[in-house]
């Protein structure tokens, strides 16, 4: 049994990194504390499920069609929420009031117009069949899901470090003021950031929609705290720290749930980051760098 | 009384106790951003508050004269507890950190026998009443509004504005991190108390994510320039959903809406940013 | 329903306005149902159900042809919003009794406005313990859990089920007392309880719960929780490898055709006690069915249906009584003598659904509930 639990554990965690990359991107890199990144998360899988439903597109190319999507989204909504605020320099708390505010008419929103129902993809949309090795099943979206974390990890890694754009990104999330000195046009580095972030929130919805069979529009807003522990002990804008404290978290909330007491499951995610907190605030995994957030 | 007035004020009975539970809440918050920290743990002292409080009345039927004073106990003691490590934290992570200490107390509540779990406790007498509420209220506006006036609201200002400079010319700023925490937690403690004891029913799910960025929310609409701003945000906020009943589909909608139009428009809150002072 | 009330109107309209006399016009009755937010099918599906027994109602009236006026109000799942809405529908609109809250959370936070105020206050959903404990004014029409879930394990038991562990969400009183609930009943029954396991309502992994139980190798697995975990642990257990040879044995909130459109094949074989069917037999159950069917568009489920055999408990309470007069409905409450969609119904002196010869143990099967099959 501690075989497939750590499977489990592993899967579970995948499924937080996931969450947690374009999550520790806009929050490490933007400095902003955007509450609306769950509902890109929400927005990507329904209209992945729409796309699926009404139009009968396969996954593979209702993926990155809903993160394409996502990324748009994000894009346009912190155009609308946070260009006047940095225009007027508004206090950092304005930026979470005012996102707190438009995630709630958003989901509100899009519930009245959809309903709260959970949907799922049609059956169509991804076989069900599972695999078994030995003492283990794993089915194809889980798998899916694993591919899909290592790829967009990877890919974001060679991006924030072997291109030119990651090292802009990185220079502005250093010292804006001194990038744009250097010539790096933060604006549009920042619009880029976002799109990025919504596209993984998107994807993200998408897959995690999938392997749950669940998809509803609140469903970001459940994800959200999760994601603020697996980004402050992994540090924020760290992505192999995201990786990272997303697979670890993952394992170890199944295995107290395992071994220990399922009731314990939710309290486990909260008392790491107390702890991490505590000792080590910007994340473990992360670099020790002295940061103001 | 005239029927008609009877009647109204039993119709918005809630509506007035939650007015004024709300103002002390907001109030929690007021103070610990008038030093400028981020910290959200309101609606867990409140938690600590209401819990302690309940269980004083029905388990060791205490009257309630003894239990509003004590009800503020468990929550300072706790305060006491986290303050320091947590005080060292800033911004975001303050913030956090104070959510994740209101969820680990919300699985307590839910997986100790004592707390009711997820059923809560209920069969609260209704021991409290609003000129209880409010007169705490009027007190905690008045004790907030002499400090603010005073050298240390002074002292408060410099350290929201730029902690550092306020720590070099000499400010004792732990000190007053952790005495705003502290009056934090009083007054959501109290608040907590008198909440439980208007409503007859407790439950985990009161206090915990949700309801601290409600608080929060009060705060931030209203203003920190002086104490009766964020309590007026807190009865814009309380009063919201009860006017717009009518428009029950979009109502979640509406208040979001306004929430983002006030901060965009309104960014020193609704009263303003500065508290008119005495010069030096 | 449609409010007239507009946003300038709604802060003058907060000055009271006296209420109609109560002699002539309409009886005002109120609910208080969650129409917004997470919970909203639950209370739009019972308002429907009110809304078509209102309608048979008035064609008629009670009292001599007087209509009656219900007034809905949202309490969105929140129990200061129940609270809210119990004092206007009293205090305002002066309704002589009041159907709902919808959860049994926001029932314990009404419940007592309404019997402070002696009005009777009718639960058609709410199946926690303790409900009518609240006042002599508290009624309900659902039957607890306590009634229903002994008859669906005795099914169980009937199949050779020995050994069951038991799962339930810790964070819902609905939950948590329909776990209570069936615990007592396991023991009772003679069964052996291999596990218990819990979860959070909004969890979406119970991966590690399931494993667990899954190592176990129990006969049965119940499940007292609402239908989006129910349906949630379903498919994963599928995934993971319970097969049909596990017994899922569900609580209340397995009662609901979202199940199957959830879980879809994943559910398939699931046991749940029921105090209704949709394909009940009867005429008077067929042609509500039909009806329900003609005036929403869907199917009617059992919040419809119990809400709608309520409107017509209460309507013929007030009958009974002879007036629009709180005190005097609540004593014809409890004189209720009635057959509905439900089957003969009648009150307990503790104010619960006397008979529970009406529950019928169901079986999901293709996305669809049939009676189980012994």
């Amino acid at each position: 049994m501690l075989a497939q639990q750590l499977v489990n554990g592993v899967l579970l965690g995948a499924t937080y990194a996931l969450f947690a990359l374009g999550f520790t991107l806009m929050f490490g890199v933007l400095r902003v504390i955007n509450l609306t990144y769950g509902f890109y998360f929400s927005a990507g899988a329904l209209v992945a499920l729409w796309l699926a439903r009404s139009l009968g597109w396969p996954v593979w190319a209702a993926l990155p069609a809903a993160a394409v999507a996502s990324g748009v989204l994000a894009v346009v909504l912190d155009w609308v929420l946070l260009t006047r605020l940095r225009r007027i320099q508004a206090p950092e708390l304005s930026s979470l009031m005012v996102t707190l505010g438009g995630v709630l008419a958003l989901y509100s929103a899009l519930t009245s117009w959809l309903g709260p129902d959970i949907r799922r993809l049609p059956p169509e949309a991804i076989s069900a069949e599972a695999f078994q090795v030995g003492d283990i099943r794993i089915t194809a979206a889980q798998l899916l899901i694993l591919a899909a974390t290592a790829v967009l990890v990877g890919g974001l890694l060679l991006l924030m470090r072997g291109t030119r754009l990651g090292l802009a990104i990185r220079a502005m999330a250093e010292k804006p003021d001194a990038a744009q000195l250097m010539g790096i046009n933060t604006g549009q580095a920042a619009a880029l950031v976002s799109f990025i972030s919504g596209c993984l929130a998107g994807a993200g919805g998408v897959l995690i929609g999938l392997n749950f069979n669940a998809i509803h529009p609140y469903m970001g807003e459940q994800m959200m705290l999760r994601g603020f522990v697996v980004i402050i002990v992994g540090g924020l804008g760290d992505i192999r720290g995201a990786l990272l404290a997303g697979l670890a978290l993952g394992v170890i909330e199944v295995l107290t749930a395992g071994f220990v007491s399922s009731s314990l499951k939710e309290a486990v995610a909260f008392l790491i980051l107390v702890a991490v907190l505590w000792t080590r605030p910007s994340g473990l995994f992360g670099r020790a760098v002295m940061r103001r957030a | 009384m005239p029927p008609w007035l009877d009647d109204f004020l039993w119709t918005y009975q809630n509506l007035v106790h939650a007015l004024g539970i709300n103002g002390l809440l907001a109030l929690s918050m007021y103070v610990v951003l008038a030093v400028g920290q981020l910290s959200l743990g309101q609606a867990a002292f409140m938690g600590l508050g209401a819990y302690s409080s309940a269980l004083m009345t029905l388990k060791l039927k205490l009257p309630f004269l003894l239990v509003l004073p004590l009800s503020a106990v468990v929550p300072v003691a706790f305060a006491l507890a986290i303050g320091v490590p947590t005080l060292r934290l800033s911004g975001v992570y303050l913030a956090i950190a104070t959510i994740g200490l209101g969820e680990v107390l919300r699985a307590v509540y839910l997986n100790v026998d004592l707390f009711g779990g997820a059923l809560g406790l209920s069969g609260i007498p209704e021991r409290g009443e609003a000129w209880m509420i409010y007169g705490l209220l009027a007190l905690a506006v008045l004790a907030l509004w002499l400090v603010g006036r005073s050298g240390i609201g002074r002292a408060m200002e410099a350290m929201r504005e730029d902690e550092t400079a306020a720590q070099v010319m000499g400010v004792p700023v732990g000190r007053y991190k952790m005495g705003a925490l502290l009056a934090s937690a009083v007054l959501a403690g109290l608040a907590g108390c008198l909440s439980a004891h208007v409503s007859s029913f407790i439950g985990p799910n009161e206090y915990g994510f949700e309801p601290a960025v409600t608080i929060l929310s009060y705060v931030l609409l209203g203003g920190i320039g002086t104490p009766l701003a964020p309590v007026l945000g807190a009865w814009v906020l309380t009063l919201l959903p009860e006017l717009l009943r009518g428009f029950s589909d979009i109502r979640l909608v509406l208040n979001g809406v306004i929430i983002v139009l006030a901060v965009l428009f309104l960014p020193g809150g609704l009263l303003g940013m500065r508290m008119k002072r005495r010069a030096a | 329903m449609l409010r007239r009330t507009l946003l300038a109107a709604a802060a003058a309209s907060l000055a009271a306005t006296p209420a109609f006399a109560q002699a002539s016009g309409p009886v005002q009755v109120g609910a208080v149902e969650i129409l917004t937010g997470p919970n909203a099918a639950y209370g739009t599906a019972i308002r429907a159900g009110l809304e078509l027994a209102l309608e048979e109602v008035n064609e008629k009236g009670v009292l001599s042809g007087r209509k009656i006026a219900l007034t809905v109000e949202d309490s969105a799942g929140n129990k200061d919003q129940a609270i809210n809405a119990a004092r206007k529908l009293i205090g305002r609109d002066k309704v002589v009794a009041i159907i709902g809250p919808t959860l049994s959370n926001e029932m314990f936070a009404a419940g007592p406005v309404a019997n402070e105020r002696k009005v009777p206050i009718i639960g058609t959903s709410t199946t926690a313990a303790g409900i009518t404990d609240i006042g002599p004014y508290v009624f309900r029409t659902s039957l607890p859990e306590s009634d229903v879930i002994p008859v669906t394990l005795a099914r169980a038991k009937a199949r050779g089920v020995k050994t069951i562990a038991l799962m339930y969400a810790n964070d819902d009183a609905f939950s948590k007392s329909g776990f209570d609930t069936m615990k007592a009943a396991a023991e009772k029954a003679g069964l052996t309880i291999v596990a218990i396991e819990s979860f959070g309502s909004k969890d979406t992994d119970f991966s590690a719960q399931i494993t667990k139980v899954r190592g176990l190798k129990p006969d049965a697995i119940g499940i007292s929780a609402l239908v989006e975990p129910v349906s949630g642990v379903l498919l994963q257990a599928r995934q993971l490898g319970i097969g049909k040879e596990t017994l899922f044995v569900g609580g209340n909130g397995s009662n609901s055709p979202k199940l199957g459109e959830i879980a879809g094949a994943a559910a398939d074989g699931l046991l749940v006690g029921s105090p209704w069917f949709v394909g009940k037999d009867d005429p008077t159950n067929q042609a509500f069915v039909t009806k329900f069917k003609a005036k929403n568009g869907k199917e009617p489920d059992q919040f419809a249906a119990q809400a709608y055999d309520c409107m017509h408990i209460l309507a013929a309470a007030i009958e009974r009584a002879g007036a629009a007069d709180s005190e005097k409905i609540k004593d014809a409450l409890l004189q209720t003598k009635y057959s509905g969609v439900m089957g003969p119904f009648t009150f307990t002196p503790g104010r619960d659904p006397a008979s529970t010869e009406g529950v019928v143990v169901l079986a999901m099967q293709g996305g669809k509930f049939g009676v189980a099959p012994q």
